[in-house]
């Protein structure tokens, strides 16, 4: 009776132990190849932040919305834009300029034409190049020509806010993007519109 | 003697004189930041985070901002990314799974200071908005302390994201406030360490003292995290240049962060594990010497096997069992954090630097001066630290 308990107690520890240290049965032992995605897709690594998919979701969206506004569906001859960095207010560090390059791309395509970029950002460039050409230093120049930089006719910008939570249950991330086509003539705000996405997640109990 | 062992008594000695081996040290370039390189490169995947971390502040403290601002790009996805379940964390839990299997991304102090020296870097680079998302990060991170006292109260951190939105024309007020009921929590007057905002002031100084809190294991199996507290000698610096003197004091104390934090879920798991651990000893003790009692008489003698067996399996199990904590930390972290913002003109400055301890005497020692540039169109950013 006794060597039963006994054989029973024993056979338990054993079960215990290697039950416990047999918890490794876990994914991607080898890691990962390399997988190419698409950009709006959600990766396998992901957090509750900006994200390639949050981007081209955003973008395009505000591209199709803007397409549509009449001061650009209804304009007499191509408007200028100039594009100014979107204003992040959100916990996640970002690179301001891609929402804003790729708004801009998914519009030229999408456009046909219908509106005219100008490429304020490459103003040092642009200004040495005239100034090469107007000195006679390379060809296509004339001295004292008048300025012939477009003046912009809208101002595309956005802005990036969140609200952020975390605890013991997690981190939770929601964030709202806006974006605004202004008049710099008047000032007036011509169209806005918005995305929002919001995302949760917890990690893994040995992280918390 | 004979021959053959006059051969064998040479061959002897002989071999017993064989100069020892001379192995040539490794060459060392007296480049910290490239031998940090090197450091990283051979950590395992689990460890490679923690040598970002501090071959990043060594690359910091030597001015190479590149490279300080590419190590922490890399370890930021990671921590900033939800890290579920994997090999590596199933057998951290498991039994037999050390805590130190993870990939280690460090505890929330560590995480909120990558946080925190990437948004000192970000300002330096003329972004303060990405700056102020890094501090708005590392202040989030601190959120999930167990009291909630002392959840998010890196004081230094609300005041640079309340100070990053005053230079970005918008309203910091709410988070000086917050950052002066932080400061004024862990012991420190508010009112001289966080001044108002002066959106003109183009200079940005970060300091630094002494050295951080160190992680080690405590209880009887080295499963509770525990720390060493840190200590620094300077508790304030004053600072010279021109007319302007600014005195600057000690503001956060990253052992204060450290051990506030409260219960972790995995201290629990570790517990288990200790709790486990413990009637195993037992049994592994008791066993032994009950089986060899019991194999005394004749008719308790079958019965003492299994009993010796018992406690064999449960030495053995206790004994791989794995409760200690994660004691790996990223160890070259100061003990105090401290900032201020100042005017100056274009152009190149030498401050002079008096540090002093607690009571207010100097360390003489330590006094240095910096000669630094300041450019029109972004804040210049300086960092200093005394170690």
């Amino acid at each position: 009776m006794i060597r039963n308990i006994l054989f029973t107690i024993t056979g338990a520890v054993l079960l215990a132990a290697f039950g416990a240290g047999c918890g490794t049965t876990g994914m991607n032992p080898h890691g990962v190849n390399v997988t190419e995605m698409r950009p709006d897709e959600r990766g396998f690594v992901a957090g509750t932040g900006i994200e390639s998919q949050d981007l081209v979701a955003v973008a395009d969206k505000m591209a199709r919305s803007i397409l549509a506004t009449t001061q650009i569906a209804n304009a007499q001859g191509k408007p200028n834009i100039v594009l100014e960095p979107v204003v992040n207010e959100t916990r996640f560090p970002i690179n301001k300029e891609i929402f804003l390059t790729r708004i801009r791309v998914a519009l030229n395509t999408k456009a046909g034409g219908k509106v005219t970029f100008l490429a304020r950002d490459r103003m040092d460039a642009l200004e040495k190049e005239r100034d090469l050409k107007q000195t006679g230093k390379v060809t296509g120049g004339v001295a004292n020509a008048p300025v012939e930089f477009k003046g912009a006719d809208f101002i595309l910008t956005g802005k990036l806010q969140s609200i952020s939570t975390r605890s013991n249950n997690g981190s939770s991330d929601y964030v709202l993007y806006t974006f605004q086509l202004l008049d710099p003539r008047t000032s007036a705000i011509l169209w806005e519109d918005f995305a929002e996405i919001k995302k949760q997640g917890q990690s893994d109990a040995v992280y918390r | 003697m004979n021959k053959a062992c006059q051969l064998a008594a040479v061959a002897l000695l002989a071999a017993g004189c064989a100069a020892p081996e001379i192995k040539k040290a490794p060459a060392v370039s007296g480049d910290l930041v490239e031998e940090g390189r090197k450091l990283i490169a051979a950590a395992s995947e689990k460890d490679k985070i923690l040598w970002r971390y501090r071959v990043a502040l060594v690359a910091m403290k030597a001015g190479r901002f590149t490279d300080a601002r590419q190590l922490l790009d890399e370890c930021l996805p990671t921590i900033g990314a939800i890290l579920t379940a994997d090999e590596r964390t199933i057998k951290a839990r498991s039994l037999f799974g050390n805590e130190a299997q993870k990939i280690y991304v460090g505890e929330p102090y560590e995480q909120a200071m990558a946080y925190f020296y990437r948004g000192l870097i970000y300002w330096m680079d003329g972004e303060p908005d990405n700056a102020r998302a890094c501090f708005k990060s590392a202040q989030l991170i601190d959120g999930d302390a167990k009291d909630k006292a002392f959840a998010s109260d890196f004081a230094l951190l609300d005041y640079l994201d309340g100070f990053a939105t005053a230079k970005l024309l918008g309203d910091g007020s709410d988070m000086l406030r917050r950052a002066r009921a932080s400061a004024v929590s862990s012991k420190t007057n508010a009112l001289t360490a966080l001044p108002d905002y002066d959106r003109q002031a183009n200079v940005l100084a970060f300091f630094q003292f002494g050295f951080g809190p160190l992680k080690h294991g405590g209880g009887r199996y080295g499963e509770r995290l525990q720390y060493h507290v840190g200590h620094s000698a300077v508790h304030s610096v004053r600072f010279k240049i021109g007319e302007q003197t600014l005195h600057v004091s000690a503001l956060d104390d990253l052992s204060f962060q450290a051990t506030t934090r409260g219960g972790r879920l995995m201290d629990d798991i570790l517990a288990d594990k200790g709790s486990l651990k413990k009637p195993l000893e037992a049994i592994a003790t008791i066993a032994p010497a009950a089986g060899a009692v019991l194999a005394g008489p004749k008719e308790t003698r079958g019965t003492a096997l299994p009993i010796i067996g018992a406690g064999v399996v449960a030495g053995a199990v206790s004994n791989a069992a794995e409760a200690m904590a994660d004691t790996r930390t990223w160890n070259n972290l100061p003990q105090h954090l401290a900032f201020t913002a100042f005017r100056l003109p274009p152009g190149s400055h030498t401050a002079a630097m008096e540090f002093f301890d607690r009571d207010g005497k100097p360390l003489p020692k330590l006094t240095r001066s910096l000669t630094f540039e300041v450019r029109v169109g972004r804040d210049t950013v300086l960092f200093i630290s005394d170690q």
